[in-house]
């Protein structure tokens, strides 16, 4: 072997053995029993109703977008959960083990968690968070919204869209079982070198999170390929770049983003893998190994990618004002430029990360002015929302709060961002819980973003309201939560209090621990309401049916087609005059408008290869984390010909035929007419009604 | 804009590729990179040189791979490969030039710089990987952390 292996390791097993799992843990082996009882309930269940064939046919091989953005937003909402309850053990922790005399259980000196064990948790809670949580719920808005926004009827490559999903599916079932099978990198969400090197960090924690990083990576690039090619490429007829809703706009603008600097991640970890399988000296100390180059690349990803994040939850914000202040959006020309260039700066400011490693006064002062100048556009932004409320019609709605709430929070961390990029400051704060306090209110933004998102869009997809009344709940205590965790953590930070202590030394900080602990007991609380609120919604949800436009002052494309939006998006694709094409249409009068006639429409078939490949990819990764050789090389040689096959195969798709299409709209009608319970008439259109287009007619242009 | 059904085979971008473009990217890249690790490893060209051979050989892979394997030209309905290049340009540059800057001000204030010049010029050939067992202070438990 190339490298000199500590501990045991057998041709079979590679590095596995029975001593890796935690079974004598006393929180994870109870906690292991529970998801086997859990699992196995769930699956008696599937079997017991006999929905396996259903789950089969209808999901785990879907290629409709749909689907699939659902699928991501569980996956995204179930990590977003273990990453909360990480969260909670971290607060508990810091709150018991303050000052010499506190006590200790579960073999711990202070707290009940051992430094080892503490690590572990905060390096999973901020990894799932960004990469596991935020970004396949962001993903999955993208992927359910988009299509539909620019007026197609699925992605431009369905397949690979399911191939995206299988592959970040594997990337949390890899996270996921580092808690039962060995254990996680214990240095942080980005690690740093040396210490992951083979000599220093000789477990497998780091092999986790590098293949999960490393699967994550490329799945969000295949979904970033896919987004851009459909809006590039499968925008509806009359659709031009002035007409682009604009959280298409931000999407384009984030996946721009994804494509170019998920590769600078992916290099980095390619070297971390060479030095720790093949035994190179990338970033080690000495032999010509550059350990800041390690710092360097993951934050030439770094930053990037925290734009990659919020730029879509701007385009969902910028979507829920207009609809509830009733008025189009103020300045929307201003509105792409500002998306267009926080891309564009994202690029240039990632040393703001390490100003602290000394690269002395020019280089600081390049980098601290580029990240100034972020603010340019942000501030931008912030005014044209504020100009799209003023004097508007508002409705504050649950979904509306949420994205007020991510405005306030914008504005919060975006000035402690603008003072952490003033290197005199970032000297004393750096490293400090200002530092995790700013960034929390940060990525705060984009789940206020998702849960308004949530309440926004879920009609549209299936077809009925969330309650509104507990959404309002959770609302209000996730807020109250909030601003009792993160008011203490900012002055905490600036009273120096570090980042990740597993021991507190300073006995006065304890209220304010105190303090954040009572919050995250009321994000508890918040997160009992949002699975109430589901209850109650999915109880009532025969009476909070809707139709297409769920909101009535809707604007944007996706509100003219059904809901739920039935699996070809639209019978006939509409003719695009406007930029807010429903608003238009029903100033018009014709956003009541059928087609008169269907024609047939060409649909991608289902196909069970994706997720194969996907599990095959979660073998593939344990396999390398454990250094199961033989295991690596049959899941890699499978996956290879899988993907040979595949493509010599193709996929033809199928046809639906006018009549059918004409049976299920009209079928849709129906049901919308019984829910509206709407007596007037509906105008008939072959194209053109008065001198607008509703759809595209046969002899104009292709 | 092109939906419907048509064979995407048939789409002019797709058009430009063939087995042989393929074949022949693949194995020039194969054969710079073996060319390159076999100079690395026989250590037979002296440091500086070796540094010239290899970047000409990347540079060489490069062109190689964007010609065979991308297809990148200026034709029209190439246009979005070549935009995709000309973005890659600016995001060249300011990754590798300001990485450039910031660790030739960084070595300046952080690095011995004495030690610095046996990278280009070694006086002996680094060792391999040191046996942890060698390593003073190591923990050698792979369970226990820290
Ligand atoms: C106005 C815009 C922003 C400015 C000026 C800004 C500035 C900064 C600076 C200077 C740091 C480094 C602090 C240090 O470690 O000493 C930082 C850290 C960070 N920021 Fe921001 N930021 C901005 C927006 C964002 C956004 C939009 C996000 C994410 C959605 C974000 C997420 C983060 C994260 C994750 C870290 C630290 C990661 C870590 O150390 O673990 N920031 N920010
Ligand atoms: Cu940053």
């Amino acid at each position: 072997m190339l490298v000199d292996l500590p501990g045991g390791w057998s041709p079979l097993l590679g590095r596995l053995a029975w001593s890796q799992i935690p079974y004598a843990n006393p929180i994870l082996a109870p906690l292991f029993v529970a998801v086997v009882i859990g699992a196995i309930i769930i699956l008696g269940l599937i079997t017991y109703y006999g929905k396996w064939t259903y789950l089969w046919k209808e999901w785990l091989t879907t290629v409709d977008h749909k689907k699939l953005g659902v699928m991501y937003i569980i996956i995204g909402l179930v990590m977003l959960f273990r990453g909360f309850i990480d969260g909670l053990m971290i607060r508990t922790q810091q709150v018991w083990a303050v000052g010499p005399h506190s006590s200790g259980v579960f073999g711990s000196l202070h707290g009940y968690l051992t430094p080892f064990h503490f690590g572990q948790v905060y390096s999973a809670h901020g990894l799932i968070m960004i990469l596991l949580a935020a970004t396949p719920l962001l993903v999955g808005f993208m992927n359910i919204i988009v299509p539909i926004q620019v007026g197609a009827r699925d992605m431009a490559y369905p397949y690979l869209n399911a191939l995206g999903l299988w592959i970040t599916a594997a990337a949390a079932a890899l996270i996921m079982i580092s808690l039962f099978v060995g254990d996680f990198a214990h240095n942080g969400w980005f690690e740093y070198a040396p210490i992951f090197e083979l000599q220093y960090s000789p477990g497998v924690g780091v092999d986790y999170w590098m293949w999960t990083l490393q699967l994550v990576a490329l799945g969000t690039t295949l979904g970033g390929i896919n987004i851009l090619a459909t809006i590039i490429k499968m925008r509806a007829p009359g659709m031009t770049w002035g007409k682009l809703p604009i959280f298409v706009w931000t999407s384009l603008a984030a996946n721009v983003i994804a494509l170019t600097s998920f590769p600078a991640l992916q290099v980095a970890l390619g070297l971390v893998a060479a030095d720790r399988y093949l035994g190179a000296h990338f970033f080690t100390a000495g032999m010509g190994g550059n350990l800041m180059l390690y710092t360097n690349l993951f934050w030439i990803w770094g930053h990037p990618e925290v734009y990659f994040v919020i730029l879509p939850a701007f385009g969902m914000m910028s979507e829920i004002f207009p609809t509830f202040s009733e008025k189009p959006l103020f300045g929307y020309i201003t509105m792409v430029l500002a998306s267009m260039a926080i891309a564009g700066v994202s690029w240039l400011v990632w040393l703001h990360h390490f100003f602290t490693m000394g690269a002395g006064p020019f280089v600081n002062t390049a980098f601290s002015v580029a990240t100034m100048l972020v603010g340019i556009p942000t501030g931008v932004k912030v005014f044209n929302w504020a100009f799209t409320m003023y004097r508007g019609r508002l409705t504050f709605n649950a979904a509306m709060l949420w994205a007020i709430g991510a405005l306030f929070l914008l504005l919060v961390g975006g000035f402690t961002g603008m003072m952490l990029a003033i290197p005199a400051i970032n000297y004393m704060v750096h490293n400090s819980v200002f530092v995790v306090a700013h960034f929390h209110s940060m990525l705060l933004v984009i789940v206020y973003a998702i849960f308004g998102s949530v309440l926004y869009w879920f009609p549209k997809v299936f077809g009925f309201k969330l309650d509104e009344f507990w959404a309002k709940t959770m609302f209000w205590l996730f807020s109250a939560g909030t601003v009792l965790v993160f008011v203490p953590m900012y002055m905490l930070g600036f009273m120096g209090m570090t980042r990740r202590l597993e021991y507190v030394f300073d006995t006065g900080w304890q209220s304010y621990l105190t303090v954040m602990e009572l919050g995250i007991v009321v994000y508890v609380f918040s997160v009992l309401a949002f699975f109430i609120l589901l209850y109650v919604s999915v109880r009532d949800h025969a009476k909070n049916r809707v139709g297409a436009d769920a909101w009535g002052t809707s604007r944007s494309l996706e509100w003219m087609t059904h809901s739920p939006v039935p699996f070809y998006n639209f019978a006939v694709l509409p003719h695009i005059n406007e930029r807010d094409e429903l608003a238009w249409r029903r100033q018009h009068g014709i956003d009541q408008v059928r087609p008169e006639h269907y024609e047939d429409i060409h649909m991608p078939n289902n196909t069970g290869v994706a997720i194969i490949l996907g599990g095959l990819t979660f073998v593939l990764g344990f396999a390398l984390t454990w250094r199961i050789w033989w295991l690596c090389i049959v899941s890699l040689l499978a996956i290879i010909l899988l993907m040979i096959i595949r493509s010599f195969k193709g996929d033809p798709g199928y046809i639906i035929t006018g009549a059918e299409l004409q049976r299920m709209e009209e079928e849709a009608y129906r049901r919308e007419a019984q829910v509206l319970d709407s007596h007037h008439s509906h105008p008939v259109s072959g194209g053109v009604v008065g001198n607008a287009m509703a759809y595209q007619r046969n002899d104009s242009s292709k | 804009m092109s939906h419907g059904a048509t064979d995407p085979t048939m789409h002019p971008e797709v058009q430009l590729s063939t087995s042989k473009g393929y074949f022949l990217g693949f194995a020039i890249s194969i054969a710079l990179m073996l060319l390159a690790t076999a100079l690395v490893t026989s250590h037979s060209v002296p440091p500086f040189g070796l540094l010239m051979v290899i970047t000409v050989c990347a540079g060489i892979a490069v062109i190689a791979q964007i010609y065979f394997l991308l297809h990148i030209d200026i034709s029209e309905h190439n246009i979005w490969n070549t935009v995709a290049l000309v973005l890659f340009i600016p995001l060249f540059l300011i990754t590798i030039g300001l990485t450039w800057w910031m660790f030739s001000q960084l070595y300046l204030r952080t690095m011995d710089m004495s030690v610095m010049s046996s990278v280009t010029n070694p006086a002996v050939h680094a060792p391999a990987t040191p046996k942890l067992s060698d390593m003073s202070g190591m923990n050698k438990n792979p369970d226990s952390g820290n």
